[in-house]
């Protein structure tokens, strides 16, 4: 029995059933290649034209919000280090703590790592792009967590901008931590990750190229 | 002649549909990020393609069983010139 839990697996639904009849209708004509009758069109045109769109708009929204997930960003073998780290339930660095959250769990690389400006989801797409023809050109053929690539660093300094979405710089508990650095804080000028620096700890001793660096 | 291309185009189209819906469901049920960025460009730019082969093939028989009409039409015997008109009956 298939059970569809969010509009993502919805979506992938529809996406393989349209795909399926598209085929399906290629086939039957491959097959009886009958006239090219209205009937004949009418038909070649659903599985030609409207079958394959509504392929094309599911399939890349179930796509984009996929590429959302932990999993994905897991899926090249670089950043493995990272998700083991992340899906650890005994870690207790920065990554695990918040992909254990519930309100963005699976989604916790996405979260922390997602620009936040107006056109954010467009400007990390691209980087994404950008991460893949690395991996690609540097990083495929390196060793199981990507040992004697590159080391792998950040395109820009960490924006606390992400942090506050979630931690408020105005709550009293805050207030009272921080006195001192509000507003260097607030500005930019001290980064949350300055002082809360455990972030990927397990990740950063085994990351690609720590064995080079030992080396030299 | 245009009928039989307009065929040969669909049978490319159907083939080339195929091909892109086995890419494009295979990244669906694998998202490997290659794959999916292979799929959702390469694949949707070959069903595109592939429409608009169609849609030209579509065109070309309607050409084609148009210029088929209009040869029957001819060949079928002329019709008389109408007169001249006469006038209303007062």
């Amino acid at each position: 029995m298939l059970y569809l839990h969010s509009t993502e697996q919805l979506l992938r639904a529809i996406a393989l059933a349209c795909a399926a009849l598209s085929v399906a209708i290629g086939i039957w004509y491959l097959v009886r290649r009958p006239h090219l009758h209205r009937v004949t069109k009418a038909l070649l045109l659903l599985g030609l034209g409207v079958f394959p769109g509504i392929v094309s708009l599911t399939g890349n929204i179930a796509s984009f919000e996929y590429t959302l997930s932990r999993p994905f960003c897991g899926s090249c073998h670089v950043m493995g280090p990272y998700l083991r780290d992340a899906e650890d339930p005994k870690s207790n660095s920065l990554a695990a703590l918040h992909s254990r959250n519930h309100k963005f769990g699976e989604n916790s690389c996405y979260t922390c790592h997602a620009d936040y400006q107006m056109f954010g989801a467009i400007t990390t797409k691209m980087n994404g792009m950008r991460h893949l023809f690395k991996y690609v050109t540097e990083y495929a053929s390196t060793g199981p967590d990507g040992e004697g690539g590159p080391p792998i660093h950040l395109y820009k300094p960490f924006q606390s901008d992400a942090c506050m979405q979630c931690h408020s710089t105005t709550g009293k508990r805050y207030l009272d931590q921080h006195a001192d650095q509000v507003e260097q804080i607030r500005s930019g000028d001290i980064a949350c990750i300055d002082c809360h620096s455990e972030v990927h700890p397990l990740a950063l001793s085994r990351r690609p190229g720590a064995k080079k660096e030992e080396k030299k | 002649m245009k009928h039989e291309m307009a065929k040969k185009l669909v049978f490319f189209s159907v083939i080339g549909t195929i091909a892109a819906m086995v890419f494009m469901a295979g990244s669906i049920l694998f998202p490997h990020p290659l794959l999916l960025v292979l799929a959702m460009s390469m694949g949707q730019g070959i069903a595109i393609f592939a429409l608009a082969m169609f849609l030209l093939a579509v065109a070309l028989d309607l050409q084609s069983s148009g210029a088929a009409y209009i040869a029957v039409d001819e060949s079928a015997p002329a019709t008389p010139e109408p007169g001249p008109e006469t006038p209303p009956a007062p």
